[in-house]
């Protein structure tokens, strides 16, 4: 019966796997040939043969020009831009989605269409108007700042899923606690959030894999090299590395793998914001 | 009260910028200082460019290839995954890599994958005997192919999640019934899955095909936009016209063009999820 199971999926499983392999054997790989040399990546591109090193970590690191300025400043960087963002989104939208629902009728829909709105304004419109604020501002080149920017850009996806989630809150454990003399707001903060861990989660992943890979905008407003993220920085190692393939391989998995890894551990939570009208662009 | 600093955020990041982009769009701003507006000379310049039309056959062609073959192959992924096959709960999980990692990475990685030799292409079909010489992105009329591909492999993990959702909604009567009535899994696709997912399917297509008109990180990684100007899309040009030519009005014509065109597309895309929420 399991036999007969398994060999009526044959030919489907052939290119499910086949499907997964194109998947996922670029990761693989980048891992793998970020450890050899680089006549080993060219004698044995598909990675099976030749010896680890690690010195391609040591020039990607240290970058192009071997003055510093490579992952560990993108990566600093980076980092900077995904914790300003997730403050910045968690701190204005978690609110604003739970009581937004306490508002009339109109004006909660007026509310969320403003963010619907918001979710189709193409990033093209932006990039010169932005460089010029930034500009006139001194913000160019300033991590944190572009951060903020991106923190905002993330909040319409932030507020519709969680705006989803929150009216979905079961009502009788919102009455029994104003029974109980809290008020809206210890409410929110003492009932509502401590029950709304997933969802939170969700939308964070879902604004840190945003943060994490937006180019668009940051190419434009990361001027000084030594400010670039990771995603912007390793557009430069393409053109800087050119003919040295293993730095170029030890970037591409250290601006990969720590987003890979934190989605395998959290990808449940990414599933749900999407099935919540969650996108990331 | 506690919506209004969200609202105001909105409207510094999203509205004034827009605003203010329009403004540009009617100025010779250098880059520096105020904006004068100086009238509709950019727009004149841009739409009797041919720069520019060439930019937007290839965008949207790109994008409609794009958004259909995302589709198409997230639709057989899901459908196989709502049945569940064998090894369902981890291909779901893996599927959606391509999608979590920086599109700008993985077009650096395809674009040393599809180089001669020792690119992971040519040495997968050096190993398969089928020569290993091949330089699709060296040729302004094969280039476009890696583009779509590698667009299609990092859209589809996203997409397979929207459409598995519809699929899974479909009652598992409606498939009971048919297999009473004989009809093979090819056949339950065709006369099943496909019909009752379509809405999402159609919604589905349309984001995918507002963001690839959108996107720039696999443009930029993958070709940077070449040969020539064969693969160069509209975003790109917005950008190589601003901080490489220092054309800013110009480059903002052609993003407010671009612009009105893809909130067209989110506008038809809005009609059909209101469509979806009435069914």
């Amino acid at each position: 019966m399991r036999i007969r199971r398994v060999l009526r999926q044959l030919p489907i499983q052939v290119f499910l796997i086949f499907w997964t392999l194109v998947a996922i054997v670029p990761f693989i790989l980048i891992s793998l040939l970020a450890f050899r040399s680089q006549q080993d990546i060219f004698l044995y591109p598909l990675g099976i043969g030749g010896s680890f090193t690690p010195q391609n970590f040591v020039s990607a690191w240290l970058g192009p020009s071997g003055n510093g300025v490579g992952m560990g400043n993108f990566l600093k960087n980076s980092g900077i831009i995904a914790v300003t963002a997730l403050a910045t989104t968690l701190v204005l939208g978690v609110p604003a989605a739970y009581f937004s629902n306490h508002l009339g009728l109109r004006l909660r829909r007026g509310f969320l269409a403003v963010f619907i709105c918001a979710t189709v304004v193409p990033f093209v419109l932006l990039i010169v108007p932005y460089y010029n604020a930034f500009s006139n501002l001194g913000l160019l080149s300033s991590p944190g700042a572009v951060g903020v920017a991106y923190g905002v850009l993330a909040l319409p996806t932030t507020v519709l899923v969680l705006n989803a989630y929150f009216s979905q809150f079961p009502s009788e454990l919102l009455e029994a606690a104003s029974i109980d003399g809290l008020n809206r707001f210890m409410i929110f903060l003492r009932i509502v959030l401590p029950l709304s861990s997933g969802a939170v989660v969700g939308v964070s992943m879902l604004t840190l894999v945003f943060a994490w890979g937006e180019t668009q905008l940051g190419i434009a407003l990361l001027q000084d090299p030594s400010s670039e993220s990771v995603a912007v920085g390793v557009l430069g190692f393409e053109g800087n590395f050119t003919t040295q393939l293993g730095p170029i391989f030890a970037g591409l998995s250290l601006a990969s793998v720590p987003i890979v890894i934190l989605y395998l551990f959290f990808n449940r939570f990414i599933s749900k914001g999407i099935a919540l009208g969650g996108v990331f662009r | 009260m506690a919506t209004l600093p969200a609202l105001i955020a909105v409207a510094l990041v999203f509205v004034y910028p827009i605003l203010q982009g329009i403004q540009i769009s009617f100025s010779d701003w250098p880059g520096i200082g105020d904006i004068q507006v100086t009238g509709i000379g950019n727009y004149a310049d841009v739409l009797t460019s041919p720069a520019f039309y060439s930019a937007l056959g290839v965008t949207v062609v790109y994008a409609v290839g794009t958004a259909f073959g995302t589709v198409a192959l997230a639709t057989v992924l899901a459908a196989a995954v709502s049945a569940r096959v064998w090894g369902s709960r981890v291909y779901r999980v893996l599927w959606f890599i391509p999608s979590i990692a920086p599109g700008a990475a993985v077009a650096v990685y395809w674009n040393t994958a599809f180089q001669p030799q020792d690119g992971t292409f040519n040495a997968i079909l050096g190993y398969l005997g089928l020569g290993d010489n091949y330089a699709p992105l060296a040729s302004a009329s094969t280039a476009f192919y890696p583009l779509v591909f590698v667009t299609v492999w990092s859209g589809v993990g996203f997409a397979f999640i929207l459409v598995l959702g519809a699929v899974e909604n479909i009652p598992v009567s409606v498939y009971e019934a048919a297999r009473v009535d004989g009809a093979s899994a090819v056949r339950q696709f065709f006369s099943i899955t496909l019909p009752l997912a379509r809405p999402v399917l159609a919604i589905t297509a349309t984001l995918n095909l507002i963001w690839t008109f959108n996107n720039f990180s696999t443009v930029y990684g993958l070709t940077g936009g070449g040969p020539g100007t064969a693969t160069t899309t509209l975003p790109l040009k917005v950008y190589l016209d601003a901080f490489h030519s220092g054309d800013y009005g110009h480059a903002t014509a052609v993003a407010v063009l671009a612009g009105v065109l893809l909130i067209a597309m989110g506008f038809i895309s809005l009609r059909l999820t209101r469509q979806r929420n009435e069914l």
